[in-house]
């Protein structure tokens, strides 16, 4: 029980301690940045991400802070190149689903139409299978 | 004539195999697998595993008291010097802008450090000396180098399993930050969108920020003064720009030679007699109980700021509020674009991942403080 009253009062104190130096190194460094008189600019979101994904990049190779390396191809994340892969896949059917109307030479189930399989059949049976000559 | 005595020196390694040095030797293959298979923090985990296997092979001469393992012990982790320069390098890396951008979220780290004291009330309510409490809560700090020097003070049998959790954890990240985060905000918190302005931070006020966090934490907690001052020694090295070759040397080269130097010191105390204890499993609970908490009480405290300030706090950057840089701020930032993908909080989330670097830190050094040790 004396270990608990002395682990709550580390706890209240300690914390406390805690906020109060960083509340202090928070009001110094304000006062820094005012004595400095450098303008705040608005800038986008996506400029702020890019330069923080800068910073990050930077800090990544500090021991602990590693992330595993993400799979590349050709200096590409691979998940990027599986969707530009699967993209381009989807418009290349979406294409050719639009064209079809104007670029078949017949309508499906017609007969001046023969399709490569039938076209393959028919052209079996008029071979003949016994050898030239005989 | 080969005599029994001979016979007997030959079969001594086989002889000397204890059932946990065999234990150990599976724990080291564990921590390979981690390092190799998964990228588990491979540039520690692989020399802590390969100082556990060596440690624990059959008479090993390494951890004898003239043994390469056991010399690397008391050339850097007896005396806690590893760890701070390893923290040079971490400050020569970490760029410190977001935080001077946004200085109020340096309360945003405070509050990512409640996990500390919450775990040492558990660890004592276990049965944990005062001692062992206090370096078990310090794995909450999620950061390797702090947890070190302070267990290494606090509870130097215990630097093996605390340096095994502190690191893993670290790693651990993405897996164990998100659902701490989804279980404490709504949908509609996790969509608020914050908005930006940058303000060019000077070069003069980039060197005044490593100056005065170390004459101010210096001066009121002494005990933090070996870790804060080489971070922020590092820090002053980076943004002074004067010596090049001093930053990139404790960066690369002097932080490599060191983490594979502490890695293997690390590894050879994770002898199976002192390490396959019941204590040991209660260190890595307690260890994931105080990340846990860290973020939940860096969310709830976000959660607090949003209140004040009329929404204008996405609370998932408390999460942040941890010394894992830049991991925790890039899961944040993953965490916020699942519920919106245009929504862009990782410069903010890197400024309360840098508070919560310096206040992990100032955080070791008061536990170290309030127990009047380190000194």
């Amino acid at each position: 029980m004396e270990n608990i009253a002395w682990g709550l009062q580390m706890t209240v104190l300690g914390m406390g301690l805690v906020f109060a130096l960083l509340a202090l190194l928070w009001l110094l460094l304000t006062l820094v940045l005012k004595l400095d008189k450098e303008p705040e600019v608005e800038v986008s979101a996506q400029e702020a991400t890019l330069e923080a994904e800068r910073i990050a990049a930077i800090a990544d190779d500090a021991v602990g802070a590693q992330t595993p390396e993400r799979p590349t191809v050709n200096g590409m994340p691979a998940d990027l190149v599986a969707a530009i892969l699967v993209a381009t896949h989807k418009h290349r059917k979406t294409m050719r689903r639009q064209a079809a109307p104007l670029v078949r030479i017949a309508w499906p189930g017609s007969q001046i139409f023969a399709s490569r399989w039938l076209a393959t059949g028919r052209a079996r049976q008029n071979n003949n299978w016994q050898p030239r000559g005989k | 004539m080969i005599d029994q005595e001979t016979i007997g020196l030959l079969l001594k390694g086989v002889n000397g195999v204890t059932w946990q040095s065999l234990v150990m030797i599976g724990i080291s293959f564990v921590l390979f697998y981690l390092a190799i298979a998964k990228d588990y923090e491979p540039l520690l985990l692989l020399p802590i595993g390969a100082g556990c296997l060596l440690a624990n092979l059959p008479l090993s001469p390494l951890v004898a008291s003239d043994g390469m393992l056991k010399v690397l012990y008391d050339m850097g982790v007896g005396n806690e010097m590893f760890p701070l320069l390893i923290f040079i390098g971490i400050g020569a890396l970490t760029d410190f802008g977001p935080l001077l951008e946004n200085p109020k979220f340096v309360l945003l780290g405070a509050a990512g450090q409640f996990g500390i004291f919450l775990t040492l009330l558990l660890a004592l309510l276990l049965g944990f000396t005062t001692n062992e409490a206090a370096s078990i809560g310090i794995i909450g700090a999620i950061d390797g180098p702090t947890s070190i020097y302070v267990s290494g003070i606090l509870a130097p049998h215990m630097l093996g399993p605390i340096t095994v959790a502190a690191y893993s954890y670290m790693s651990l990240v993405p897996i164990i930050m998100p659902p701490v985060v989804y279980f404490l905000t709504t949908k509609q918190e996790r969509a608020i969108r914050m908005p930006y302005s940058s303000r060019k931070i000077s070069r003069r006020t980039r060197i005044l920020f490593p100056i005065i966090v170390i004459a101010l934490v210096g001066t009121l907690v002494p005990f933090a003064t070996p870790l804060i001052g080489m971070l922020m020694l590092g820090n002053l090295m980076k943004e002074s720009g004067v010596v090049e070759r001093l930053t990139k040397a404790s960066s690369n080269e002097i932080a490599n030679a060191v983490t594979l130097f502490l890695g293997l010191a690390i590894g050879s105390t994770m002898v199976g007699t002192d390490f396959l204890k019941p204590s040991t499993l209660f260190i890595l609970v307690l260890g994931l109980l105080a990340f846990g908490l860290d973020c939940a009480a860096g969310v709830l405290f976000a959660k607090v700021l949003n209140w004040i300030t009329g929404g204008k706090v996405n609370p998932i950057i408390g999460a942040a509020g941890i010394s894992a840089f830049p991991m925790a701020a890039r899961v944040c930032q993953r965490i916020a674009q699942e519920e919106d993908f245009e929504n862009f909080l990782l410069m903010h989330a890197m400024g309360a991942n840098a508070a919560g670097q310096v206040a992990s830190v100032v955080a070791g050094g008061v536990v170290l403080a309030l127990m009047g040790a380190g000194g």
